[in-house]
């Protein structure tokens, strides 16, 4: 048996582990799927405000601002987790930020953003899902920012962790 | 205070699992006293760290996170325990202390003879042992604390909670650790210098059988689970995770027959000590996929790459060390033995290519989609046709194969007398196949191949046991019979599914198989930390015969804002009538989906068969190393 033959597994190993390596350390997430609304204008809608007596049109609310359209429901413990964060988007002068309020009881929504604040504009209720089958959510929280002319410029499925944090702020800064 | 403890016992284990590491390089009697300290200490430092992270699940103590994220106070006490190892941080003090009592076993196997050959173990183990401790205290601490006084937990995953699910991690981490042990076992005969005459293989066989039968059962309680309690109807989905069970598996049954070459004949030693390397590092590798995020299953662990970082630096350590030493040392195993390709070791060889290849295979399959990604940026996913289509037509040959190889001599056999010596089973088998198919009157050619073969593997197990053949190992034959039993279980679940899929009113009926269903009732029921609908099912047979009543659950667990589906299945050893209630009010009715999957149960079955072969072994094995002091 020639010698060099017994290196073989060795290297087959080395390959492997490093296709593995440049997987880990480029940015990729493997829970994100593109969304096929991005670039396109957002989904319109009217229905009702979970903190105002008035309608909420969708189209009168996204204006001259970025949005930051939130999917959450006081149901959801991931979105407890990122509200942190949620509040900290709301302080940015920049952005308006909206929350749609996902198959929710509105009494338990208010209690719930009483406990932990409410970062939100304004909150359209969409009791029977149908504003998030337009929008192609799929689990909430899941978050869209949409740019000044109601163009989708990104959409996060998930909790908003630090490093989505930033990727959010960079994208708002370049719009 | 939980916190601190727990903190201070898994230090305490890194540093004994470091001492044990740096004493047993130096191999010489004298420190034998101190390698003991060292494996007692780092025993009892691990399972006093396990109990405690138990004990804070049993009272609920929400300082910790880990407690706090994963459990309540009104789970029950089963799946409180069990709850220790549900999640990922906690699983990790499980695979410690389960990687310590083996390194407990390796060294109470030392006497005076194998003192160099059992530290050269221990120094490998213990290498093993601070990498996983300090991935644990590093990037997955169960003993972290958490900030704010917490009055209750989250809550644990609804479908976690299943009886199968409870005991299949630890069976799995039995499996995964002894590959560890027989890794260690491997490199440690690549160090040995060549008058060292060690029968390393009778060391190796034990820890290879244990790991391979409980790895059987642990795959097959993961699967019993997922039939159960997901409700989707199958048994096996090529999920990545269970995958990444199944390579080492795949592997460990190579591994496991070609020790039978080296103990009768010491025929591909090298080999032998590649797969035993291999066996682990897949293991680790698979952990990798599983737990850094880098793929999406169903087993959603928490994802965090610095995990993946480390988890691959590790596995490039072993992977590196030991193939190096593979390849600079095996050669000395080189052995010219030669024998006939119709033979009991041709068998046994062409067992291990095809095992190999299958893992080869599957493991391309797992990480098709990665390469995928990483060149051309786009998402694909693979599934079942893929695996349908390369792994399945490799396995049928295998255990064609698997029939005759027992039967066959060593060096080498007369074609001849064997072709004499099957006819029986082969005319016997083709006969109940032909039987089975003029009953049923239902034919695929996938079927037909599967129930055949299936049946060859049964009668010629049976008539080994009848005709007393050779000096047949028990294990083997009762093992082997498990895989026959499998076979007719998969074939039939799978080629004869029937799947229905209606809307049903108060009252309606519907025909599956030779079964009738009446929906019943529907009703709201409390259970002890869920709210259900449950539907409410007659089922009867041809004769109009009440047979059984299925009971479908929607739950609702509050805690943790979870919908699941409970199915209720009938089961019975000719097939199982699985029933699954979907969405639907009063009004328009609600859907219901049922399948009928024949003969499911024999794959549970056969793999509890195998498990006892295994076990059977297992024993046999043990005395033989007995024997040696």
């Amino acid at each position: 048996m020639k010698k060099h033959i017994l290196f073989f597994p060795s290297i087959f190993f080395i390959l492997i582990l490093l296709i593995f390596f440049y997987l880990l350390t480029i940015d990729r997430d493997p829970s994100k799927v593109p969304s096929a609304l991005l670039n396109k204008n957002f989904p319109k809608f009217e229905t009702e405000s979970l903190l105002k007596e008035k309608k909420f049109v969708a189209s009168k609310e996204f204006k001259d601002r970025i949005i930051l359209v939130n999917f959450f429901a006081s149901w959801c413990n991931p979105c407890r987790i990122e509200h942190d964060f949620i509040k900290r988007f709301s302080n940015n002068k920049k952005i308006k930020v909206i929350g749609i309020n996902y198959k929710d009881n509105p009494k338990k929504a208010n209690e719930w953003l009483k406990k932990l604040g409410n970062p939100y504009s304004n909150i359209a209720l969409d009791k029977n899902g149908r504003i998030a089958i337009d929008w192609g959510v799929y689990g909430i929280p899941e978050t869209f920012v949409v740019n000044s002319d109601g163009i989708i410029k990104y959409r996060h499925v998930g909790p908003i962790n630090k490093k989505i944090y930033k990727k959010i702020n960079k994208i708002i800064n370049e719009n | 205070m939980t916190s601190y403890l727990g903190n201070f016992l898994l230090w305490l284990s890194l540093f004994f699992a470091i001492s044990q590491f740096f004493i047993s390089r130096k191999s010489n009697e004298q420190n034998k006293k101190f390698i003991s300290i060292s494996v007692y200490g780092l025993l009892i430092s691990s399972v006093s760290s396990f109990f405690l992270l138990m004990y804070a699940y049993v009272v609920s103590d929400f300082s910790l996170v880990n407690v706090f994220q994963n459990s309540h106070t009104t789970k029950p006490l089963l799946y409180k325990i069990s709850g220790v190892w549900g999640n990922h941080e906690g699983s990790m003090l499980l695979w410690i202390l389960v990687l310590t009592i083996f390194n407990y076993f390796i060294f109470n196997l030392n006497n005076k003879n194998n003192y160099f050959f059992i530290s050269k173990c221990l120094e490998t183990q213990a290498l093993i042992t601070i990498g996983f401790i300090l991935f644990t205290a590093l990037t997955s601490n169960p003993f972290e604390r958490t900030i704010f006084n917490q009055q209750d937990g989250l809550g644990f995953n609804p479908i976690l909670q299943d009886p199968a699910l409870a005991i299949h991690p630890p069976l799995l981490y039995v499996g995964y650790v002894g590959f560890s042990a027989a890794f260690s076992i491997g490199v440690a005969a690549l160090k040995l210098s060549e008058d060292k005459k060690i029968p390393w293989h009778l060391y190796m066989k034990p820890f290879v059988m244990a790991a391979w039968s409980f790895l059987s059962i642990g795959i097959a309680l993961g699967s019993i689970w997922a039939y159960y309690e997901l409700g989707w109807g199958g048994w096996w989905f090529w999920d990545p995770v269970e995958n990444a069970s199944f390579m080492p598996w795949l592997l460990g049954t190579a591994l496991l027959h070609s020790l039978i070459m080296v103990e009768k004949r010491m025929l591909l030693q090298n080999w032998v000590l590649l797969l035993s390397i291999l066996a682990f590092l897949l293991s680790i590798i698979g952990t990798f996929l599983v737990r850094s995020g880098i793929l999406t299953s169903v087993h959603t662990f928490a994802l965090d790459p610095a995990r993946g970082i480390y988890i691959l630096v590790f596995a490039a350590i072993l992977g590196s060390y030991s193939l190096y030493l593979f390849g600079t040392k095996s050669k000395k195993f080189v052995n010219s033995n030669y024998f006939a390709f119709f033979s009991k070791e041709g068998s046994i060889l062409i067992n291990n290519i095809l095992m190999v290849v299958v893992c080869l295979t599957v493991f391309l399959g797992t990480i098709y989609p990665l390469l995928i990604e990483a060149l051309t940026s786009n998402k694909i996913s693979v599934g079942e046709p893929y695996y349908n289509s390369t792994a399945v037509p490799i396995i049928l040959p295998a255990i064609l194969i698997m029939g005759i190889g027992p039967i066959l001599s060593w060096k080498k056999d007369d074609k001849l007398k064997t072709f004499k010596k099957i006819l029986p089973v082969v005319v016997l088998s083709a006969l109940t196949t032909i039987f089975i198919f003029l009953i049923y009157k239902s034919y695929s050619l996938i079927g037909i191949a599967g129930v055949f073969l299936g049946l060859w593997i049964i009668f010629n197990n049976i008539m080994i046991l009848i005709k007393k053949l050779k000096n047949y190992s028990i294990g083997m034959v009762v093992a082997h019979l498990g895989i026959g039993l499998m076979i007719l279980g998969i074939t039939g679940s799978t080629v004869w599914q029937e799947e229905k899929i209606i809307k049903m009113k108060i009252n309606d009926n519907i025909r599956v198989n030779k079964f009738n269903l009446v929906f019943n009732k529907i009703s709201e029921v409390e259970g002890p930390n869920y709210v259900a609908i449950r539907g409410n099912f007659l089922v009867y047979d041809n004769k109009k015969n009440l047979i059984t009543e299925l009971n479908p659950e929607n739950r609702f667990y509050p805690v943790t804002n979870n919908f699941t589906t409970e199915a209720s299945i009938y089961t019975n050893l000719l097939g199982d009538l699985y029933s699954v209630l979907g969405e639907g009010n009063i009004n328009s009715g609600w859907v219901l989906r049922i399948y009928y999957n024949p003969l499911v149960v024999w794959i549970w079955i056969g793999a509890f068969t195998i498990f006892l072969g295994g076990v059977v072994s297992l024993r046999n094995n043990l005395t033989k190393l007995k024997s040696l002091y």
